[in-house]
């Protein structure tokens, strides 16, 4: 629904307030910057806001989870790129700015995957090798099934291989 | 003290929002109460949270919701501006081309203004039109298209409905409709309030609306009045009733698809 009316704003504010602290925790750990996480938490909220109509909010805290984990992701790129000092580790940066080498030669061996993967395996490449996530659990927060998921991680992984055997 | 087994962090925010199974959330309690390491991790996340939402309550927020509502209405408004030109600049250049090549007699009319009057039917410039009427008109897209809907007709779970209504003359006015849960969906207004509305011109909301599941039926009501008026979102009867305040309404009737 497009027309959001008060008992729409009445039923985010819930959201929030059940949810913002999560976010809050998320955009922290991913971030490592207390003010950049306040300043993200409002803007997962937005993004959720503007597309609300056509959201599955049935697993509102995969969906916000999720939302924080792709924009996080996309503001340690944009750092990146500006040439900002980002703190973060060394698998993390490098799932985040996969997109930076895309059309170029990439310098390391995960970029040069995820530079032509899509932006959801990012997420679930973050949930399963950052955040240590079961393949069941990063299934249910992604809404796949787990053999998608393991399909996913198992393509990356030939991937590696055929790259290590290149190399 | 009891050493702590990995738990992962989103596990551990479902178990605070108590959203995981029964079975796991009774095993975290457990864990809760036997661990003292555990224990202080998750009271220390309960009470940051509470100050979180504390120090960065919902009306901060709120502002920047309306801020992006009004931008997004206002990018609407350019594109529906640019499409009604797009269909007025066809709809004269069908007009010349029929009557060119297919050599109709035109002499009985100016076919420019014939041409003009059609194209500008929904792009007029706003002047009253004698003996018209409050107008709510509901349409369905379909595809690049759209199909006007008649009263009573019926309607499907995901069909994605455009609003445009007409007034005569400038009054206040709001759109607001009703489904069959009961829930009331407001379309035009300031929350529960009604807006200037400009007469004469065929306006349309720059939103689409998609059914949802509600059964038996979706009703659209178009309230005017010539003095500003709100609604009571827990008694329409009674804000349909407000002396002064005319309402046109329209009917889709829920089908299953």
């Amino acid at each position: 629904m497009n027309g959001k009316n008060l008992l729409d704003r009445m039923a985010f504010s819930k959201l929030y307030e059940a949810y913002a602290p999560m976010v809050y925790r998320r955009c922290v750990f991913l971030l490592k910057d207390d003010a950049e996480a306040k300043d993200m938490v409002q803007n997962v909220f937005l993004r959720i806001y503007e597309r609300m109509d056509t959201l599955d909010f049935s697993q509102p805290s995969s969906l916000l989870w999720n939302t924080a984990t792709r924009l996080c992701l996309n503001r340690i790129r944009d750092k990146k790129r500006r040439g900002l000092d980002v703190d973060s580790s060394e698998l993390l940066l490098t799932i985040a700015c996969a997109e930076e080498d895309d059309g170029i030669e990439a310098r390391g061996l995960l970029a040069k995957i995820f530079s032509k993967e899509q932006e959801s395996t990012r997420t679930i490449a973050t949930l399963h090798y950052v955040d240590g996530m079961t393949l069941e659990e990063t299934a249910e927060t992604v809404g796949l099934s787990v053999s998608g998921v393991r399909k996913r991680l198992r393509t990356l992984q030939a991937k590696i291989k055929n790259l290590e055997v290149e190399r | 003290m009891t050493s702590v087994n990995k738990i992962s962090d989103f596990k551990l925010e479902r178990y605070l929002l108590g959203e995981l199974s029964e079975k796991e959330m009774r095993e975290l309690r457990e864990r809760e109460l036997s661990d003292e390491i555990f224990a202080a991790r998750v009271a220390e996340m309960r009470l940051q949270g509470k100050r979180f939402v504390a120090e960065n309550p919902f009306v901060a927020l709120e502002a920047k919701m309306a801020a992006a509502e009004q931008s997004a209405n206002d990018e609407h408004k350019v594109v529906s501006i640019m499409w009604l030109k797009v269909a007025a600049a066809l709809v004269i250049a069908l007009g010349v081309f029929s009557m060119v090549l297919l050599n109709r007699n035109v002499e009985t009319f100016d076919s420019k203004d014939a041409a003009m009057q059609v194209a500008m039917a929904d792009v007029d410039d706003g002047t009253r039109i004698k003996g018209m009427q409050v107008s709510l008109e509901v349409w369905k897209k379909t595809g690049d298209s759209a199909v006007q809907m008649v009263n009573l007709g019926d309607a499907h779970e995901g069909d994605e409905i455009q609003l445009r209504y007409r007034v005569p003359q400038k009054c206040f006015g709001m759109l607001f409709s009703m489904d069959g849960n009961g829930t009331i969906t407001m379309h035009m207004g300031e929350g529960n309030k009604a807006i200037e509305l400009e007469p004469g011109k065929m306006t349309t909301l720059p939103f689409a609306y998609k059914l949802d599941n509600a059964p038996k039926f979706e009703k659209f009501f178009l309230l005017t009045s010539q003095n500003s008026f709100e609604i009571d979102g827990n008694d329409i009867d009674k804000s349909l009733k407000q002396a002064g305040v005319e309402n046109v309404s329209f009917t889709l009737r829920k089908v299953g698809k």
